[in-house]
């Protein structure tokens, strides 16, 4: 019974190999997927912007984390952002977004100005990392400033149905998981 | 269809997501007393046999579908994202799964009524556990492209399948045979779960579309559980800073284990009959029970739906009442309306009911034993069914798990060496493999019985190649019923 024993362990002995294995190649495993999201939607009807008058008819400063979690300013890569600018009003008007730090200092802007109805919808797309402006602009952003400026009359009513400046705004980023 | 064509098409199609914690190899082996675990109802050639502690029954069972270690480490110089990308993200589907088992006997022991000869009496204790894990596809997906690129696409929560346990049994099993025909067995179990978590049948999606407002919208749709019990114990000692985290995780496992965890009751059922000459056909059903979670228990849902286009400021609405906490907002309101809770609502869980069957044929007959040779004689030979030389067949193994039945299929062919010696070969197709090839070699030194099983031989020649493997091994000591 030992010799079979024997013969039944050498044969599986014999039998078991293993192809060469690189475990190591493990930490070369890189997980950076591009998460894209809404940011923020700013409308305006044209009546609103009548009623305040020519200047600048709104501004407002709201508290903006999205970047700066650790979750997200931890492990983003690079990014695009992406505005979309739409005014069907009859006056040319402008919108400025500014990035705060927590201390209230601007640490970037984007300005649009766009022309009164007819016009086509403006798109611009701002790229951060590396090529693009510097990610420390979003990691360290914590209040968003949108102020927006009527360039012309206070009176003209456009002949559009539902006259109003739309500003829509997205993100996609890189982030590395792993 | 007629009704054994569509079984046979149920059959088949389990076999595509068929499974471990099968033990094919042991299964009416009944040289084996073991072989009493897996059908109640086997036939028992034995006055009594005990095992030996903590040595009877022992086994190791790991499996993967769709994908093999060597597949992603092999060193054969390809980059390992684009291996990773290729083999895993792209290759593994949401019916690949990763699973293992481990069970030990701390007891077994068996022996026939002196009162009713055709009884036969076994009972014991074993602990066994296993893990069963489900690929996410769509999330896998999710976490590695993201959404960006993914638009319209709904990543399935439904991919999330989970599930994995260990529990002690204590079992106490009559086996009695009717008469020639028909030997029938019962076995009455009581569950003492250590830790259990499962997480199965959920609903819901994450999808990223055009928005209606802003350019795009992010919607998702959950009802997710995952159900656990006794595994934030295991957690806290784990996490617990003394210097007695070992000793301490030992006397909650002992506890836990020996009825102060959560206790369920089952039962098997099983029975081999005789229809032809040599001819005989055998089916049991395994854990058919319950375990009620009472203690320990803890519950984490995400259940509820939201969308989400960002942050909205609207003229003139927002002019008089804007909140410049307008992000805070937007975020609690979201996690309002997908609520990640817990609970300690006690629960039930069914065991995995297991279901096995078999059709043998015992053809060959043993050569005459020399006249100072110790065996039995041929007669009571043929009354144990210890006779036959050779055996050839077939098995079917049934399981219901997280993502509703899976099934093997096995031929085998078991050979006999006189009183000392038994072998089985199995050919066995499942989800992880179709060229399982299995041997098992059952020896007998006097009263010592020892028994190795090994599984998926061919995976031996490339160890990181194979999909499955398993092993069995026990030691016991039988008395036959010729002794």
């Amino acid at each position: 019974m030992r010799r079979l024993l024997l013969i039944f362990l050498s044969l599986f002995l014999t039998l078991s190999c293993a192809e060469e294995q690189d475990f190591d190649q493990f930490d070369d495993l890189a997980i950076e997927p591009t998460v894209a999201t809404s940011i923020f939607y700013f409308e305006s009807d044209e009546q609103t912007i009548n009623t305040v008058g020519v200047g600048e008819f709104y501004e407002e400063l709201f508290t903006f984390e999205a970047f700066s979690d650790p979750n997200i300013s931890e492990r983003v890569l690079d990014g695009v952002i992406t505005y979309q600018l739409e005014n069907t009003t009859s006056k040319p008007l402008g919108l400025l977004i500014e990035f705060l730090d927590e201390t209230g200092m601007v640490l970037d802007s984007e300005s649009f100005i766009v022309d009164e109805e007819p016009t086509a919808t403006l798109e611009r797309q701002v790229a951060y990392g590396e090529g693009g402006k510097s990610m420390d602009i979003l990691r360290n952003t914590t209040n968003i400033r949108v102020s927006g400026e009527n360039f012309g009359d206070a009176t003209s009513q456009s002949p559009q149905n539902e006259p109003r400046i739309i500003l829509r705004s997205s993100a996609a980023f890189r982030l590395r998981l792993r | 269809m007629s009704k054994a064509v569509l079984f046979l098409w149920t059959v088949l199609l389990g076999m595509v997501i068929s499974h471990a914690q099968n033990k094919q190899l042991l299964y009416d082996f009944y040289e084996i007393p073991q072989s009493l675990m897996l059908n109640p109802g086997v036939k028992t050639p034995y006055k009594w046999h005990a095992g030996f502690p903590l040595l009877s029954g022992s086994s190791l069972q790991g499996g993967t579908s769709g994908i093999t270690v060597n597949d992603l480490f092999a060193n054969d110089g390809i980059d390992f994202n684009t291996k990773f990308r290729d083999q895993v993200v792209n290759g593994l589907r949401k019916n690949d799964e990763f699973g293992g088992s481990v069970a030990l006997e701390l007891f077994h022991i068996g022996f026939r009524n002196p009162n009713r000869p055709n009884d036969y009496i076994s009972f014991g204790m074993y602990g066994e556990g296993f893990i069963s894990q489900f690929w996410p596809e769509d999330l896998s997906v999710l976490a590695f492209e993201g959404n960006a690129n993914n638009l319209n696409r709904r990543f399935s929560l439904n991919h999330i399948a989970t599930q994995g346990e260990a529990v002690n049994v204590f079992h106490f099993g009559i086996n009695r045979k009717l008469n020639n025909k028909w030997t029938v067995g019962a076995r009455g179990k009581i569950y003492s779960s250590i830790f259990e978590f499962k997480s199965a049948n959920n609903k819901g999606y994450f999808v990223t579309t055009q928005g209606e407002n802003n350019i795009l919208r992010n919607t998702l749709v959950a009802d997710v559980t995952l159900r656990t019990s006794g595994v934030q114990e295991i957690i806290d000692v784990l996490e617990e800073d003394a210097g007695d985290t070992q000793a301490d995780l030992a006397k909650l496992l002992l506890r836990r284990s020996l009825l102060g965890g959560n206790l369920g009751l089952g039962f098997d059922v099983g029975f081999t009959h005789t229809f032809a000459k040599n001819s005989y056909f055998t089916a049991s059903l395994l854990d058919v029970g319950l375990i009620y979670h009472t203690n320990a228990v803890k519950n984490y849902t995400l259940n509820g739906a939201a969308s989400n286009e960002g942050i909205e400021i609207i003229l003139p609405e927002d002019l008089s009442n804007f909140n410049s906490e307008i992000w805070e907002e937007l975020i609690d309101d979201i996690e309002a309306q997908v609520p990640f809770d817990n609970n300690e609502r006690s629960y039930i869980t069914l065991r995995p009911v297991k279901l096995n069957a078999s059709i043998r044929y015992n053809f060959g007959e043993p050569r005459k034993r020399k006249e100072n040779c110790e065996c039995l004689p041929m007669e009571k030979l043929q009354e144990l069914n210890l006779d036959y030389v050779n055996a050839l067949g077939g098995q079917l193994f049934m399981i219901n798990r997280a993502r509703g039945p899976q099934a093997a299929l096995t031929a085998f062919y078991q050979r006999r060496f006189g009183n000392i010696l038994a072998l089985k070969t199995t050919y066995t197709i499942d989800k992880y493999t179709f060229s399982n090839v299995g041997l098992g070699l059952n020896l007998q030194a006097g009263p010592i019985n020892f028994y190795l099983l090994a599984d998926n031989l061919l995976g031996y020649s490339n160890i990181p190649n194979s999909h499955y493997a398993s092993l069995q091994f026990g030691f016991n000591i039988i008395s036959w019923n010729g002794n």
